[in-house]
């Protein structure tokens, strides 16, 4: 490892980039550790494309600073310090697999064996098939050997999974596994919100361009209301029961009723205590899907706008 | 600099094996020099067989730097593979550079063979000094192109690039004068033009007679010109490749 100090990997301070009169990233302050696996969650329009780009070098903020590893991101990524794969990203035509590993992981200073590489990114049985007439998935993995071609203390994926099936998800995440185990520092965008459960150790949640939540994804459902309950009472008056203790929000349908609340007990009991006697009651958790679904819808609504589009 | 030399290495051996583009710079001059060599029997003061080298060499060269560059600069940047070298530690002008270099070397090859082919199959006869003068000037006058066809190949995207391209071809071949030279007023305005001022030193080096400053500025002058027009497009994109 390349990068020995102790300060953060990643900081964002304070940063925007605004095109015209749409702020795509407005005043984005963060800072990732060594060793993080950190997911970024966020609808489509969310500023996390613009967010990856920018620390990335590949545009510039309008305003505020991005350190990686204590320098701007251009050198940063120009020193090796970075592997990363875009969605955005394309291959070279005209060339086979290895070739095009070869060559890039040759721009490297400390590149990683070209068949490591290809071994880890699952693409070695393609290796002298011609990058233009391989699959969408399999164009996938070789973007991704293209990222972890060279020795890097940091990975940036921008939804590293999109076009794998379930299979290559999975031995995906195990590979990258490997990488995190070496003391690297991952960061990932992703619409899948069970994989961020799953494979993150932190989650930052942005919505139009700012940080709404950060924190572990249990910190992420706590925060959102960390129970959801529902039962059968006809005839049930929802300005009564939206005004009950640990209440976040309510949905009814006929006479079933969907609360989500910060304190399941305190909220039953109050419901019993009102006189109602509902059937059918359920208590459970909240999916870090609904829990991010109700950070942005509610991030939404102090902004007066409609809800941005769901996650998928 | 090894990273500049590893991407231009592969880049000479994609073209390499890209049959349309080594047909469009080295196999349509021989065969046009092969069919119509003998078809004159002197221009511009010179053998025909001498001026039509020249005109097929100059032709090779500017074709395949404006071909081989513009309409793929165009193709690599909406894939995202221009997007995919800024991730690595290559630096980012080094894939400009890199095509830049690939056009030179594959137009060396192309300005070679048709020089031979002057020598051996079009009887020409020349000074060593000669030779290489030429070589020279038309090689080093394909880079004009090659900056030319930065500037396509970043400003627009490939549906608009290849029609612009195919004009730009055109309007260049045609008005340089290398099918049929001009007179009156347009015969003026092909005289400014960077493919005719590549001709006439050829032609004034074989005829020996001292070549006019002002075709070396006009040559300069169209090289300064689209190299900065290639900057403006490679900055003014820098966001959006």
């Amino acid at each position: 490892m390349s990068h020995s100090g102790t300060g953060p990997v990643v900081s964002f301070e304070n940063v925007s980039k605004h095109y015209g009169s749409l702020k795509a990233v407005d005043g984005l302050s963060l800072e990732l550790r060594r060793g993080e696996t950190v997911a970024l969650l966020g609808p489509n329009g969310a500023g996390k494309s613009t967010s990856l780009d920018m620390l990335l070098a590949l545009r510039k903020p309008t305003a505020g600073r991005i350190l990686m590893f204590g320098k701007d991101p251009y050198h940063a990524v120009k020193s090796g310090s970075v592997g990363a794969m875009l969605q955005s990203g394309g291959l070279m035509p005209e060339v086979t697999v290895r070739e095009l590993v070869t060559l890039v992981a040759g721009l490297h200073p400390r590149p990683v064996p070209v068949d490591t590489t290809m071994r880890r990114a699952g693409i070695a049985d393609i290796a002298d098939q011609r990058v233009d007439r391989i699959s969408g998935g399999q164009t996938q993995r070789v973007r991704f050997a293209l990222a972890i071609a060279g020795e890097c203390d940091l990975i940036v994926l921008d939804e590293p999974t999109a076009a794998m099936d379930v299979e290559t998800r999975q031995r995906f995440w195990s590979s990258m596994r490997e990488e995190v185990a070496e003391g690297k520092t991952l960061l990932f965008a992703t619409h899948y919100l069970e994989e961020a459960d799953q494979a993150a150790d932190r989650i930052l949640v942005i919505n139009r361009g700012r940080l709404l939540a950060d924190g572990s994804p249990e910190d992420i459902k706590k925060r959102a209301g960390a129970k959801r309950m529902s039962f059968r009472l006809p005839g049930a008056d929802e300005a009564t029961l939206l005004g009950l203790p640990g209440v976040v929000s309510l949905e009814t349908r006929h006479d079933l009723v969907h609360i989500q609340t910060e304190d399941s007990d305190a909220t039953l009991y109050a419901v019993l205590d009102a006189g109602y006697r509902p059937s059918e009651i359920e208590v459970g958790s909240l999916g870090l899907e609904q829990a991010f679904l109700a950070i942005t819808a509610e991030d939404d609504r102090a902004n007066g706008a409609e809800p941005a589009a769901a996650a998928h | 600099m090894r990273g500049i030399l590893l991407l231009t290495r592969a880049e000479i051996n994609r073209l390499r094996r890209n049959r349309r583009y080594l047909i469009f710079t080295v196999g349509l001059p021989v065969v046009l020099y092969l069919i119509f060599s003998k078809a004159g029997k002197t221009v511009y003061g010179i053998d025909f067989a001498a001026y039509y080298m020249v005109a097929m060499a100059t032709f090779g060269a500017f074709a395949g730097a404006l071909n081989g560059n513009a309409i793929r600069i165009s193709e690599e940047r909406k894939v995202g593979w221009i997007r995919q070298l800024r991730l690595t530690p290559l630096p980012a002008y080094a894939y400009v550079i890199a095509k830049i270099l690939t056009s030179m070397a594959l137009t060396a090859v192309s300005v070679t063979v048709v020089l031979l082919l002057g020598r051996f199959e079009g009887g020409v006869h020349l000074a060593i000094g000669q030779w290489l003068v030429i070589a020279v000037v038309v090689w080093l006058g394909s880079t004009i192109f090659a900056a030319l066809a930065v500037a396509v190949g970043y400003r627009y995207p490939p549906d608009q690039a290849q029609p612009i391209t195919l004009m730009l071809y055109l309007v260049f071949s045609i008005l340089g004068g290398i099918w049929f030279p001009f007179t009156g007023v347009l015969g003026n305005i092909s005289k400014g033009t960077p493919t005719f001022e590549a001709i006439t030193i050829s032609t004034d080096v074989i005829s020996n007679v001292s070549v006019p400053f002002y075709l070396i500025v006009g040559l300069v002058a169209w090289l300064a010109v689209f190299a900065a027009l290639a900057t403006l497009s490679v900055r003014s994109m820098a966001e959006t490749v």
